[in-house]
């Protein structure tokens, strides 16, 4: 039993061991998801972990030098635009569980670096099935839940990792959670919030503190820093301070049209910087988002659906939503029981087939993702200068029956197929 | 035009309700005397060979005919239905599914799969919780399901009789098979060890082995006294007094009988073993569910005939005795001779993405040709009802799916469902598009325009 989970490490590890090459991706089908056609035959140069070059045509030979690995698709390294893999571990018992910190309603200053566990094996898991950057984010019981990070899922420091090599960006935005999860968490014995009508107060009422906070604080630089008059700091208040400033992107989970409306409500009287998560019933309210430029980073659609607010999930919210021109990626949020992790490619390809296609589903999980998460500059396409971040397939990346047969981060072979 | 859009919806929802009342008519209305010739489809008859050009004739509910365009005489007056460029399969048989007991929406109304007062419930008949009215039921024909195996949940070491049943009817009457009884549900492993968090037991796997033990046993002594007086009744003994019947122990005997095949959830290795163990001691019929490590005892279960209706899942965990789950599983256990079912066990996977379930067994390593027994015929055996469903053949049920294309391909759907010649699912059909791809309860809002 111990001897699998040993044997996928290994399998992570050995690769890893050549380190950083000079790698060229010859591939039938390339889908580099820049702006230029996509599918045709092409090469991908990798150099010191970044990508040196793309060569687009089928008679194009990859220079001297390099490592030639072949395959039928190419594309970029997968971004799972929201999930609690890494703090929620696999065994799913109180011992691995460190997504929720459902002790306080406010948890404005809790950080999934000080969770996160690049060792666990699911962590591990998902890059195998392509996924090289994520935005680990606190889970969804809290009305404000603290602070999400972008990482890599793997690099070429494997096997010996630490939070810090992963990191991607800190900080990259705010979970705020809406509907049942709040209430379901603190109403059960009594404690606030009991309704949702509680939740949007603590929410709104902890913004505004942030304001006046915020106001003190400028304040006090503006007449000249002195120390003796600065003001207390309060860690919660200060973490919400740079919502409220668009320094942190405020991510709003919800699940039912009404939430995701109260979510706008909020974001737009308070001017944030905020992006939509979950929106299970998005396409109901699909004209609303659109009005509000909101971005939508949609829910994972295969996991049960244990809830009311649930219910009415469609496969076809993507495809919805992005007919509407509302901006797409998808996350696989959270799972509480079997499976324990949902797989983002997988999750993909049901979009992808039900009026999706192929190609913006890819989209969504490559650079679409990468621009939401505001790290396009590193991630999400294959293009000269970005981290050399790739997956090759055997077939179509989203057929069930084709295989991720390598996965490379910075340019570091981290998964190649048994 | 929002108006029109409006009462182009009302007109859909109310043919799509009409439909639901023709799939509910009783099996014996005229119509079924009529002959339906579905042709022009790649037939897929799963016990022999594809055919390219199939033609697949029907009457009163089952299948009369099934062969090569030309080669199957096409009876005059016959209804016909073209489905060129179409895939025609079996109906998908779950050999696990808690569809109508387990419903939908998910909340603790609705959810009856669990009875949490006792260990040990052989009494207990799924029958009498499935409710035939829950979405998921028609959710599941939308995912080309048509029999089901409907069974109380897995927190009980013996969790009550199973219903094997097809997925249409108003009433449970109208949707078990007849001469079925159904199967025995049990359980080891994590989750009956559930009442140790209340200091009840059983608290641990031996116990749990225990208890199984004890039932058993508790069995085969009222068997023996029934049979005392069977025999002593044919011996026309006057003295002989009828013993007193238990609910429980008659569903037991069943098992002891080889009436009643045993339904076992269990992932970890060793607790494979220990369902084998107890069903070598009490010559019972087992089916292992979901089987997580079951590929590491492949031999065992080879050598015992015993198949494996997995649970296919996307990743590892969710509790440690499902750490180990592997898409490569399924394809051990084919190369070590052992036949594997694939289930659903709705709501741990939906109904609507069974398919999905034999595609990664192939993905994982698995012939296609095991991977679509899995879904037909093998789980069919496993529920003792392989001479009526499970294959394309002259007098099995007319229970088969059109596909729009290779069976194992995401971008495929299911386009019909058809149960003994009735269509229950179409895809055509804008409410029955609400079952397969989500939304039901709000047809009226759903925007038009999607995926089409």
């Amino acid at each position: 039993m111990r001897s699998r989970i040993s044997a996928l490490i290994v399998a992570l590890a050995i690769p890893c061991s050549l380190g950083a090459q000079n790698i060229a991706l010859v591939a039938e089908h390339l889908y580099t998801m820049d702006a230029g056609p996509q599918g045709g035959p092409g090469v991908v140069l990798i150099r010191d972990g970044k990508i040196e070059d793309v060569r687009q045509g089928a008679n194009v030979q990859p220079p001297k030098g390099f490592e030639v690995i072949r395959g039928a698709y190419v594309t970029p390294g997968l971004i799972d635009t929201n999930t609690t893999t890494g703090i929620s571990g696999a065994y799913n018992i109180p011992a691995d569980q460190d997504q929720d910190e459902a002790t306080d309603p406010n948890t404005a200053d809790v950080n999934v670096r000080d969770s996160l566990n690049p060792e666990d094996l699911l962590y591990q898991f998902v890059n195998t099935y392509g996924v090289t950057t994520l935005q680990v984010a606190p889970g969804p019981r809290n009305p404000i839940a603290g602070l999400a990070g972008i990482f890599k899922t793997a690099g070429p420091q494997s096997p010996f990792r630490t939070v810090d090599q992963l990191i991607v960006r800190i900080n990259s935005g705010m979970v705020f959670n809406m509907g049942e999860g709040p209430k379901e968490t603190y109403g059960a014995t009594r404690k606030a919030p009991v309704t949702r009508m509680k939740t949007a107060e603590i929410i709104r009422g902890a913004l505004l503190q942030a304001q006046q906070y915020q106001d003190k604080w400028d304040k006090w630089k503006r007449e000249g820093s002195d120390p003796a008059k600065e003001p207390a700091l309060e860690p919660k208040v200060a973490a919400l301070a740079d919502v409220v400033t668009g320094k942190t992107p405020a991510i709003f989970n919800a699940y039912r049209a009404d939430d995701i409306d109260t979510a706008i409500r909020i974001g737009t009287e308070f001017h944030l910087k905020y992006m939509l998560a979950s929106v299970t019933e998005g396409y109901l309210i699909r004209e609303r988002i659109k009005q509000a430029g909101v971005p939508c980073l949609v829910g994972a659609i295969m996991q049960p659906l244990e809830s009311l607010e649930t219910a009415n999930a469609t496969y076809e919210n993507a495809a919805l939503l992005a007919q509407a021109g509302i901006p797409v990626s998808i996350m696989t949020g959270y799972v509480a029981y079997v499976p324990k992790s949902r797989i983002l490619l997988f999750e993909a390809a049901v979009a992808a087939a039900n009026g999706l296609g192929m190609e913006p589903a890819l989209r969504a999980i490559t650079i679409s993702a990468a621009k939401m998460l505001g790290i396009d500059d590193r991630a999400g396409s294959l293009s000269k200068g970005k981290d050399a971040d790739a997956v090759v397939f055997d077939g179509d990346p989203f057929e069930y029956t084709s295989h991720v047969q390598q996965v490379l981060v910075q340019g570091a072979v981290t998964y190649r197929r048994p | 035009m929002q108006r029109r859009k409006c009462a182009a919806v009302t007109m859909s929802l109310l043919g799509g309700l009409l439909a639901s009342f023709i799939s509910l008519a009783p099996a014996q209305s005229a119509q079924d005397q009529s002959v339906l010739v579905v042709r022009g489809a790649r037939i897929l008859p799963i016990t022999s060979p594809p055919i390219a050009q199939g033609v697949l004739v029907i009457q009163g509910g089952k299948i009369v005919a099934v062969g090569e365009a030309g080669k199957v005489s096409i009876p005059a007056g016959a209804r016909i239905q073209d489905a060129g460029g179409k895939v025609i399969m079996p109906g998908i048989v779950d050999s696990h599914s808690h569809i109508g007991i387990m419903g939908n929406p998910t909340v603790a109304d609705s959810q009856d799969g669990n009875e949490g007062s006792g260990p040990v419930q052989p009494g207990l008949r799924a029958l009498d919780a499935i409710n035939p009215a829950d979405p998921n039921i028609r959710i599941a024909t939308s995912g080309g399901i048509t029999t089901a195996n409907i069974m109380p949940g897995s927190g009980n070491v013996m969790g009550g009789q199973t219903a094997y049943v097809k997925l249409r009817g108003a009433t449970m009457e109208q949707m078990l098979i007849p001469g079925t009884i159904g199967g025995m549900k049990m359980a080891n492993g994590t989750n009956p060890k559930g009442y140790g968090s209340r200091g009840q037991a059983p608290m641990t796997r031996m116990e749990e082995a225990a208890l199984a033990r004890g039932i058993y046993q508790k069995a085969q002594q009222y068997k023996a006294k029934w049979d005392a007086y069977a025999k002593a009744v044919a011996a026309k003994d006057k003295t002989a007094k009828e013993p007193d019947h238990d609910l429980g122990l008659d569903a037991v005997v069943q098992v002891l009988d080889g009436k009643r095949i045993v339904h076992n959830h269990t992932h970890r290795a060793d607790d494979v073993m220990t369902v084998l163990r107890l069903a070598d001691e009490f010559h019972y019929r087992v089916v292992v569910h979901h089987g997580t490590e079951s590929c590491e005892v492949a031999d065992e279960l080879a050598k015992r005939h015993i198949g494996v209706s997995y649970t296919m899942i996307d990743s590892p965990g969710g509790k440690p005795e499902t750490i180990n789950v592997s898409l490569s599983c399924p394809a051990r256990l084919e190369k070590a001779g052992v036949k594997v079912a694939f289930n659903t066990d709705d709501p741990i996977t939906n109904s609507r993405m069974l398919l999905r379930s034999a595609a990664l067994a192939v993905r994982g390593g698995m012939s296609e040709d095991a991977a679509l027994k899995g879904l037909t015929i093998y789980p069919a055996e496993m529920l003792d009802l392989e001479h009526r469903v499970g294959s394309l053949e002259m007098g099995k049920d007319a229970d088969f799916l059109v596909l729009s294309g290779a069976p194992l391909s995401v971008y495929t759907h299911v386009q019909e469902t058809w149960i003994e010649g009735e269509k229950v699912f179409d895809r055509g059909n804008p409410v029955d598009l609400r079952y397969a791809t989500g939304g039901f309860q709000v047809i009226g809002r759903y925007p038009a325009g999607a995926a089409q």
